[in-house]
């Protein structure tokens, strides 16, 4: 539970669950990487990751964070159930990160949809911290990308 | 007649039921039109050419990842020969002899010692390409409004119609009502 900007003295507290994220998001980060250097087909480039394993996709990843090429993050999508949330922070969250696809399912629930770019560009951002905190934290739980939450939010220094 | 070997693939999509799972705890309706935002797609898109894939990025609100020409070198095998110019005995003589001038002038250029990022400025836009799309179920619909209308060029309609057969064939419920309004 977390209040969207705890700099605006609300009392709304808001539950996030995940939906759905992309399958296997560090391969899938990587198969991205892999697509801009490689002239193989798209099974050559699958094999050759899983073959390699996760140690290369952890490289693969931490070259890009290195690079700042944060675009292949943008391939890893997941939607969320935010549940106990006020239109008013909604909206200013939405307004401040444009990418962030937010439906409304009743009064105080919505259903969010974002990629893993954007999830950085929350972490980083005063207001969007608490937001992507609760994101990171609920990935954890749900064990959907140990190797991407440990290189962009565990050791607090890519993300920052 | 498509590019002779333009290929397609859907690497992943939304799984539409974990959405709609939600929709029914909540109580809400099942609206096409309100998940289109939260349905995405991730696709491969290999040897098209460059002049589509120019086209395809001009619609920003998606995500692409494609073959560096700093990095990989190009073959004079790879590039797209359009059918108007296929069907046509002189044109078709004129793009061959070009295709080779240029890439046989790209060749002695990487030979000699220059980057490959600066050998392929004299690179043909025919050029054959791949890379890695994703995009949502509603930027998906305005690029097959756009690109499949018939003053589309024939290159990117055949491309955007494949993309459009396979969100169709993963997500069937989300389009058909779609197409039904």
């Amino acid at each position: 539970m977390f209040k969207l900007n705890p700099h605006a003295g609300s009392e709304c507290a808001m539950k996030v669950s995940l939906v759905w994220s992309s399958p296997k998001p560090e391969r899938t980060i990587a198969v991205a990487m892999r697509r801009c250097y490689s002239t193989k087909v798209i099974e050559d480039i699958e094999s050759e990751l899983e073959q390699k394993g996760t140690e290369y996709w952890k490289f693969l990843l931490t070259k890009c964070l290195q690079d700042r090429s944060l675009d292949v993050l943008e391939h890893f999508t997941m939607s969320l159930l935010v549940e106990g949330a006020a239109e008013v922070e909604v909206s200013r969250l939405v307004r401040r990160f444009p990418y962030i696809h937010a439906t409304r399912l009743n009064e105080a629930d919505w259903l969010f949809s974002l990629n893993a770019r954007t999830l950085v560009e929350l972490w980083r951002d005063r207001e969007g911290k608490p937001f992507a905190e609760s994101v990171v934290a609920e990935l954890d739980r749900k064990k959907v990308s140990p190797l991407f939450n440990e290189l962009v939010f565990g050791d607090r220094i890519h993300a920052r | 007649m498509v590019t002779e070997s333009m290929r397609v693939k859907l690497l992943y999509n939304t799984d539409l039921e974990a959405l709609k799972k939600v929709l029914a705890e909540k109580r809400v309706p099942f609206d096409p039109e309100a998940l289109m935002d939260h349905v995405v797609y991730m696709f491969e898109i290999e040897d098209c050419s460059r002049v589509t894939t120019h086209q395809l990025v001009r619609h920003r609100v998606a995500s692409y990842d494609q073959e560096s020409q700093r990095f990989s070198a190009a073959t004079k095998e790879g590039a797209v020969t359009p059918p108007s110019i296929q069907a046509n005995e002189v044109a078709s003589r004129a793009y061959g002899e070009a295709l080779k001038s240029v890439y046989s002038a790209y060749e002695k250029m990487v030979a000699a010692g220059v980057p490959k990022e600066d050998a392929r400025y004299i690179l043909p836009t025919a050029i054959k390409t791949k890379l890695v799309m994703t995009i949502n179920a509603r930027s998906l619909m305005h690029v097959i409004w756009q690109r499949t209308a018939l003053q589309a060029q024939w290159e990117i309609r055949e491309l955007v119609t494949s993309l459009y057969d396979l969100a169709r064939e993963a997500t069937p419920e989300l389009w058909a009502k779609i197409i039904e309004r």
